[in-house]
């Protein structure tokens, strides 16, 4: 297990190269740089020089990138991951303070996507055809259809303005820093626009995993035995349904990751997917690709994950 | 009465003719149809999204420069349908913006940008992924490794956020960076897809026949693989038009898209948000055609999947 993860952690490396190589260039090689907004008719020339050796954009872009790659994977130093055009606070720090409000936002919808679309998968399978199976069905096929930035802006403004309910912002209220209950209270809207996409496609793949098992000999010997249809179905064939389920929490965190972007920026939640919205406006280059480093790893960690708890869930399979 | 041992006499009845079978011999894509036109919600699909397609070319049409010009005099203004004081049409069934525009040519206007935006975007998803994908699985080997590298290196990148980065960077805006920055990140589905295709077409008879008669690997690909690779190449594009159109109105959304006067559906419900109190249907429109296009979507892409490849079910 150990030798088959380190594996896959190297298996990685070039593929996080890629993703800064191509990052980088579509980012360095755009029109126009970040010195653009400091190009104003009084500032003296040999200001602006002294600008762009501060920022190393006098250099030629393959050396560029190198310092870059190269101090980048220094990540115990503060200065690794470059400092941000705008405050010049160094941009793993910044990361390091917007990543737990992400985290937060990520794993609560997460769990509440578990939470209610798996029961809502093992009813429509266990009764397929039925009532609750086509409403489920169906919800899940509207969920699936609505963008989750459209969502959050209904949520918002139906939760928020016109119920008042909810917060319409943040993720604490003045006067009120940390205190769970406040926290839990602005992060209803933000969790259920992210989530609302994925309990619809979750629910359809529970349903489909548990009807597969629900078929198979060893679940009409359980009947046949004269076990009851409970212990049937959660002991024997909830069981063996959830193993392929297992895989999706790691292949969803990354979606969840990108989503955030924009369930952030729509609820203005002080995370890293709002930093990295924000520094897309203001050009502040180093955040961006920070961001973008960010997603890759994410994607990285959770495609392994997945196929780690997979083996794990269902001793067959054997790692190589 | 028939004697044992002779055989009665029988004369050609019903029975005979439905052994018979005197069907017509029907064609794949005679058969695709009949499958299709048997898929209620696929059908229901097919015709909300042409319905759409020709509302956004007849509404701007009929109602010329209204979806941008802001009246001063209507803002705000209820619904009208009438004819002008000038004697041109006034056509508003859904009342005018809080700049006076009027909503409905608006929001055909921003339709028919969201859908030639998705078209567009996915005629590069579909080039992108076809190219790729048919290399990669026609060759296999060194060269499949390599683009399929290639492919997971774009799949780690986040999808939404890249784009953003490249709409916003590489020229805000312009419709053409956005079909570009979605098209470059969006095709790895389709050259998946593709690519498992052409792994399997590769090792049938017919395509070693090809190659045993010196066909070249390029009329391999083109003439004798690609069609009958077709049917997830079509149920791609389909959802392609779809991811397409939800990511231009979430660029437009946060400002990096299209903005004012151009109409699309994701700079209306920005625009909606500052009026919500005088207006909240304003929200509401842009939300339910989005919505409706990308269901219909859905169900077209799965109703052209169960028609054209029956054995994926």
């Amino acid at each position: 297990m150990a030798g088959y993860v380190a594996r896959r952690l190297l298996q990685a490396v070039p593929i996080l190269i890629g993703v800064a190589v191509i990052s980088f260039s579509l980012i360095y090689l755009a029109p126009g740089d970040p010195i653009d907004r400091f190009r104003t008719p009084t500032i003296r020339p040999e200001q602006l020089q002294g600008l762009i050796r501060l920022y190393g954009l006098d250099k030629p872009l393959p050396e560029q990138f190198w310092s870059w790659l190269t101090t980048y994977v220094q990540v115990w130093r503060p200065e690794a991951w470059g400092y941000s055009f705008l405050d010049g606070q160094p941009v793993l720090f910044k990361i390091a303070d917007r990543l737990p409000a992400t985290l937060l936002l990520g794993a609560s919808a997460l769990a509440l996507t578990v939470v209610v679309a798996i029961p809502l998968g093992i009813l429509a399978a266990v009764r397929q055809y039925s009532v609750a199976d086509r409403l489920i069905s169906s919800l899940a096929t509207i969920g699936y259809a609505i963008p989750s930035f459209l969502l959050g802006l209904y949520l918002l403004f139906f939760g928020g303005v016109v119920l008042g309910w909810f917060p319409l912002f943040g993720m604490e209220s003045f006067g009120r820093e940390g205190d769970p209950l406040d926290i839990g209270w602005h992060l209803v809207l933000p969790v259920t626009s992210l989530a609302v996409q994925q309990i619809a496609g979750w629910s359809r793949y529970v349903r489909a995993a548990m009807l597969e098992v629900l078929h198979q000999d060893f679940v009409r010997t359980a009947h046949a035995k004269g076990l009851p249809a409970r212990r049937v179905t959660f002991k024997h064939a909830l069981r063996n349904a959830l193993i392929p389920v297992i895989t999706l929490i790691g292949l969803t965190i990354p979606s969840l990751l990108a989503g955030a972007a924009i369930t952030e920026a729509i609820f203005t939640w002080p995370g890293v997917g709002l930093m990295g919205v924000d520094a897309v406006a203001q050009r502040d280059y180093p955040v961006v690709l920070a961001f973008v480093m960010i997603g890759g790893i994410g994607v990285v960690l959770g495609n392994l994950l997945a196929d780690v708890a997979y083996a794990v869930a269902d001793p067959r399979i054997k790692l190589g | 009465m028939a004697q044992l041992g002779t055989v009665a006499p029988r004369t050609f009845d019903e029975a005979d003719a439905d052994a018979l079978d005197l069907t017509p011999v029907r064609t794949y894509w005679q058969l695709a149809r009949r499958r299709f036109l048997r898929n209620r919600l696929a059908v229901v699909g097919l015709v909300v999204l042409a319905m759409l397609i020709v509302a956004s070319l007849v509404i701007p049409a009929m109602t010329g420069d209204a979806w941008r010009t802001a009246l001063l005099a209507k803002v705000n203004a209820p619904p009208e349908v009438g004819v002008n004081a000038d004697g041109s049409l006034a056509f508003a069934p859904l009342g005018y913006s809080d700049i006076g525009q009027n909503v409905l040519a608006r929001l055909a206007k921003a339709t028919g940008t969201s859908l030639s935006i998705g078209f567009a975007a996915v005629v590069i998803i579909v080039g992108l992924g076809v190219s790729i994908g048919s290399v990669a699985g026609y060759f296999g080997g060194w060269v499949d490794n390599v683009l399929m590298r290639f492919v997971d290196i774009v799949l780690s990148l986040p999808g939404l956020f890249i784009i953003l980065a490249l709409v916003s960077f590489w020229g805000g805006g312009s419709i053409w960076v956005i079909i570009v920055a979605i098209g470059i990140t969006s095709w790895t589905l389709a050259a998946r897809l593709v690519r498992a295709e052409f792994l399997r077409l590769r090792e049938v008879d017919y395509v070693h026949a090809a190659r045993a008669l010196g066909a070249s690997p390029f009329r391999i690909m083109l003439r004798h693989m690609l069609p009958p690779a077709m049917a997830p190449i079509i149920v791609a594009a389909t959802l392609g038009v779809a991811d397409s159109v939800v990511i231009e109105a979430a660029l437009s959304f946060l400002g990096f898209g299209i903005s004012q006067p151009e109409a699309s559906l994701g700079n209306m419900l920005t625009e909606a948000r500052t009026y919500f109190f005088r207006n909240p249907m304003l929200v509401v429109w842009p939300g339910l055609v989005l919505v409706a296009i990308v269901m219909s979507a859905s169900f077209l892409g799965d109703g052209l999947r169960d028609a054209l490849d029956p054995r994926q079910r």
